[in-house]
């Protein structure tokens, strides 16, 4: 058992506490640019992802990676979660990982 | 009304989530309590969790919990390696990666195993066990999430179970607990309990129709202290448990019931069973 790199659960707010550091994010897919795509995080901010191989995307993917700024995440892994996904339970559920509970995820 | 449904006893006892309280705090290591699978309950967790339950030194207890618990895990495969017997991989739920085994039996086994491929997202029930010092999860089922929600889902059912099992030592305030039934919204989930307002409807007042003493007086038929009688109830029992109905009505329903064929006379005509135990 290993847990010893851990990816925070985050959303567009919670990512400025966290520069460094690995974190999972699912996005909603906004627009595919050279080097990565511009996404809305599901608290309603723009994200830029920097990703090398961009394969075909959904409307939301998760994204794992390191977070390089406020508004950036260097991914190491994207996953296609489909084009239903709701974005307001998994807002509180990365409020809830970052508060009083982070102590059961990082 | 709503609150009181989301009791962590009423959500997940029916589903088998949460663990009994006796077996959670059993301090004794009895093999036969920990091979009693009638016990066993299915935890979700997170994998930081599991490594925090084994890392604190104090906690023989809640290994042994753990142990004798299936606890369910959401996260990312990595890793796989087949064998002729088994499938290993690892799982990385985001808080921490975890050894994972599962055995190959037969078709239906490797058929499940095939489909799980290495960056997919799978759901692992199973339970821990330590061999040559670590541990690993011993998983009966591992299934490819197709909705993701479930993710979300599983991670605040992770919070819910971990708050409710620490509420009763005096953890958690209300606060947090409606958050996360705010998040986990009005879902399937909501095991209502079973009607236990027998004793309370007896207020003439409250008297219904017809209809409606028929099925009070079935229900107290169906009471499981009567069930387990071979007599049955005295029509002198079933009124004192319904106060505010006339004992001609009880009969009169007791006649309908008999009629329907719910209920039988047993030793006279007094004594009265329920036919079918549900």
């Amino acid at each position: 058992m290993d847990i010893s790199s851990p990816a925070v659960f985050v959303n567009g707010e919670l990512l400025k506490m966290h520069t460094g550091r690995r974190v999972r994010s699912v996005v909603q897919v906004v627009r595919v640019d050279t080097g990565g795509f511009v996404a809305q995080t599901s608290d309603g901010l723009q994200l830029s992802v920097k990703a090398t191989t961009v394969d075909p995307l959904s409307k939301f993917v998760e994204v794992i990676g390191v977070a390089e700024g406020n508004q950036t995440i260097r991914a190491e892994m994207c996953t296609n979660f489909g084009d239903a996904f709701d974005m307001a339970s998994y807002n509180q559920l990365c409020q809830l990982a970052n508060s009083e509970h982070n102590s059961l995820f990082i | 009304m709503f609150q009181s449904q989301f009791d962590g006893a009423s959500l997940f006892s029916g589903g088998g989530f949460m663990p009994p309280s006796d077996s959670t705090q059993s301090s004794e290591p009895s093999p036969s309590s920990s091979r009693n699978r009638g016990n066993s309950t299915l935890i979700p967790m997170t994998v930081k969790q599991i490594s925090q339950v084994l890392s604190d030194d104090n906690s023989s207890a809640g290994v042994e919990a753990l142990e004798s618990n299936n606890v369910r895990l959401v996260g990312m495969v990595a890793n796989k390696v087949e064998r002729v017997t088994d499938v290993q991989f690892i799982l990385d739920d985001g808080t921490g990666r975890i050894d994972v085994h599962r055995w190959v039996n037969d078709a239906t086994d490797s058929n499940e195993m095939a489909i799980v491929k290495n960056g997919i997202y799978v759901r692992v029930i199973g339970h821990l066990k330590s061999f040559q010092g670590k541990k690993h999860a011993t998983a009966f089922s591992v299934r490819p999430i197709t909705d993701f929600n479930e993710i979300t889902c599983h991670f605040l059912e992770c919070i819910y179970v971990h708050l409710s099992n620490t509420k009763q030592m005096g953890g958690s305030p209300q606060p947090q607990k409606s958050s996360v039934t705010t998040a986990l919204g009005n879902g399937p989930m909501g095991n209502s309990t079973p009607a236990k307002h027998i004793q309370f409807t007896g207020h003439p007042a409250l008297v219904g129709s017809e209809d409606d003493i028929n099925t009070r007086v079935k229900k107290v038929f169906m009471e499981p202290d009567a069930l387990k009688n071979d007599e049955g109830l005295h029509v002198d029992e079933v009124a004192q448990r319904l106060p505010g109905i006339s004992k001609q009505r009880i009969m009169k329903a007791i006649d309908f019931l008999v009629g329907e064929g719910e209920i039988y006379s047993t030793i006279n005509d007094y004594y009265y069973k329920a036919a079918a135990t549900m």
